[in-house]
């Protein structure tokens, strides 16, 4: 079973401490991180992503410490962070092959499976067309296909759900849920309140300290 | 708001992007530590400028006047990437156009940062050539003045020349993209080929007009008339021995010469007032219904219906064959680029491969590499590609792999009918241009940067055909 560890986690960018002693094991499971605006919920999600590194602290992934796990963790990682430079000159198709190849994904396989997940919320349709004609809301989608790709065993996703419309948003909700069953999904969502029934746990994280709201497992 | 008060603003928020960039510190580190390797050393084996295959002699004057021709002729393709690749390149246009401010305001307070910026890299330059003056030159004939009117007359109004090109190009939608590099670079070599042209005319203002770069008359002036004069600019060797003394500073003074320098710079300050003018909006770029038959063949088509059952994509076989892949296909972006990939190709059946096969391809190869290279390397990208097992190093590897690839395919016709050498020169310019297109790619965070460099390395690839 997959696990996640973060022991005395914390990150400082120069003087400023954004999160301070986060210690935790993430499980499979839809685990949401909630709290106010820069309290730290996106940078805990880069640091599991290993998008950045920790100031202080260790991490280990499936028993492995990191960094020496870091890519064994990278080959289970699917991440959607808030913001992406989008290719604008691409179609949502040829990027979501790029990160296919990045992940070392069979690629025609991979075809196949954005074309279904993209079916699923609604995207289907704009795949061949260039990522300049997409709209937030398609953007969005598309960020979150990627991360999809494969058969990720740990998904952090940086607000999915924003700029989507409620049905869109439950879409991507179900498909969200259907992953958690056997993977580690941490996610920020404005749409916590709908989600946190059926999640594993909820987090809050606030002055970068991590407190459990809704403990699980 | 009014308009004095906008351009104000517009000039010291744009000044202030610029000094926290670290773009702007290097450029003024580098270019007079630079500077010091275009003046010929005592023997004058490697220089700059040679005048009738001689170096000149190493006077004040001709001190500022080489630094000044340097910059106004070699180095300002520079200065145009760093202005356009720079960090003042995104603005917030989005909210900036619904503003009632004037856009003349705007584009005169940006053109005036610009100018600021490229004042200073002039002033940092100053102060190298004094220095360099006591290391070349007499100490009792160092004349500080000298050096520092040679060089600002020549490149000051030059570099401001660029800054109002570089604004203009941003004021319309189809010169913000890559026709905006290919127009610099046309505008670029004119502003070197047409005053040598017309050399002997330069002997007026209306003349000394047709030299932007400003440097046919400050070494032209000197020397005797009727003559077949020649003179080199660029990294050469002399072959005569001895130097020649040429008197640059009544070049520089001669009739219309500095009045022509003051009348490109007003020339610059206008086109930038014009380009305020003439500024037309961004626009969200809404893909084009195209028909016909020819749009039919290039538009990419309705993607294959989806799969509702498709399975989770599995590892690939060969995932470093399958990066190599992926690279070459968004390095061929789009069906037009393989139609003119597969007419190049076929090109080389028929024509001189060296001549016009060879160029044509590395052209084509140019703009797909570029292309792909700038938008592989947005940092929003890279934060999430650097998460993937493969890392963008080995992406940047598996890059230079497929550019080379596409080289060597598109030169197979051709070898199939003149043997070896075209799949060698493929192998050599495609290496060539995709670790360029990838290295400058990487290091600018943009397409602008590796594909001027490269359109410059490939009319000098085409010139010595």
């Amino acid at each position: 079973m997959a696990e996640l560890i973060l022991e005395s986690v914390g990150k400082r960018y120069r003087r400023k401490a954004v999160l301070t002693e986060v210690t935790h094991r993430f499980r499979p499971g839809l685990t949401l991180l909630t709290g106010p605006s820069g309290a730290g919920k996106s940078t805990l999600l880069r640091l599991v992503a290993t998008a950045e590194r920790p100031s202080a602290g260790r991490m280990a992934w499936d028993g492995g410490p990191l960094p020496s796990a870091r890519r064994a963790l990278r080959a289970a990682l699917g991440y959607a962070p808030q913001a992406v430079d989008l290719p604008e000159d691409l179609t949502a198709r040829e990027f979501a092959m790029h990160i296919a190849a990045l992940k070392g994904l069979n690629l025609a396989a991979a075809d196949r499976q954005f074309g279904a997940i993209t079916d699923r919320i609604g995207l289907h349709a704009d795949i061949n067309n260039r990522i300049s004609t997409f709209s937030g809301g398609m953007r969005r989608r598309l960020i979150f296909a990627q991360a999809m790709l494969g058969l990720p065993r740990l998904l952090a996703l940086d607000e999915p759900t924003a700029e989507l419309d409620r049905e869109t948003a439950g879409k991507l909700g179900e498909m969200i849920l259907e992953r958690a069953a056997g993977a580690i999904v941490i996610m920020t969502t404005h749409l916590a309140d709908d989600l946190a029934p059926r999640a594993a746990e909820v987090l809050r994280v606030e002055d970068g300290r991590v407190s459990s709201v809704k403990a699980g497992h | 708001m009014t308009a004095p008060a906008i351009a104000r603003s517009s000039l010291t928020t744009s000044l202030a992007r610029y000094s926290r960039s670290w773009g702007l510190w290097l450029l003024l580190l580098v270019a007079p530590v630079g500077a010091r390797f275009w003046i010929p050393d005592e023997n004058a084996r490697t220089v700059v400028i040679s005048v009738n295959d001689h170096a000149p002699v190493m006077t004040s004057a001709m001190l500022g006047v080489t630094l000044g021709i340097v910059i106004t002729t070699l180095l300002l393709p520079v200065a145009f990437i760093y202005l356009r690749s720079n960090a003042t390149r995104r603005q917030p246009w989005q909210v900036e156009e619904a503003t009632a401010g004037s856009r003349v305001a705007i584009a005169l307070g940006r053109f005036a940062a610009d100018c600021t910026v490229l004042g200073a890299v002039l002033a940092a330059m100053t102060l190298a050539g004094w220095f360099i003056a006591w290391l070349v030159t007499p100490l009792a004939s160092i004349n500080l003045a000298q050096i520092t009117l040679g060089l600002w007359l020549i490149a000051a109004p030059s570099l401001m020349g660029v800054a109002a090109i570089r604004i203009l190009f941003d004021s319309f939608p189809a010169t913000r993209g890559p026709l905006g590099e290919v127009l610099y670079f046309v505008i670029w070599m004119a502003s070197i080929i047409t005053p040598l042209a017309g050399a002997e005319r330069n002997v007026s203002f209306a003349g000394n007009m047709t030299d932007f770069a400003g440097f046919v008359r400050p070494l032209t002036y000197d020397l005797p008339p009727g003559r077949e004069n020649n003179f080199t600019i660029g990294a050469g060797k002399t072959s005569a021995p001895g130097r020649v003394d040429l008197d640059v500073m009544s070049g520089l003074l001669s009739e219309g010469y500095v009045a022509s320098r003051f009348a490109w710079a007003a020339l610059a300050v206008l086109v930038a007032a014009l380009a305020g003018l003439a500024y037309r909006p961004h626009r969200p770029r809404k893909e084009r219904r195209r028909t016909g038959p020819l749009a039919r063949l290039l538009a990419p088509g309705a993607p294959p219906a989806a799969l509702s059952d498709a399975p989770p994509a599995g590892p690939a076989g060969l995932p470093l064959l399958g990066l190599v892949w992926a690279e070459a296909r968004l390095i061929a972006e789009g069906r037009l680029w393989l139609l003119l990939a597969a007419l190049v190709a076929a090109a080389g059946i028929l024509v001189d491969y060296r001549l016009v096969a060879s160029p044509a391809a590395l052209l084509l190869l140019i703009f797909g590499l570029t292309a792909h290279a700038g938008r592989s390397e947005q940092p929003g990208l890279i934060a999430l590609t650097r998460t993937a097992p493969y890392s963008p190093t080995l992406r940047r590897a598996a890059f230079v792999a497929a550019g080379l690839g596409w080289s060597l395919l598109l030169a197979l016709p051709a070898a199939a009918v003149h043997g070896l050498q075209p799949l060698i020169l493929a192998l050599a310019t495609g290496a060539a241009a995709a670790l360029a297109a990838i290295l400058l790619g990487a290091w600018t965070r943009s397409a602008f940067a590796p594909r001027l460099v490269l359109l410059i390395a490939w009319y000098l690839y085409l010139s010595a055909a």
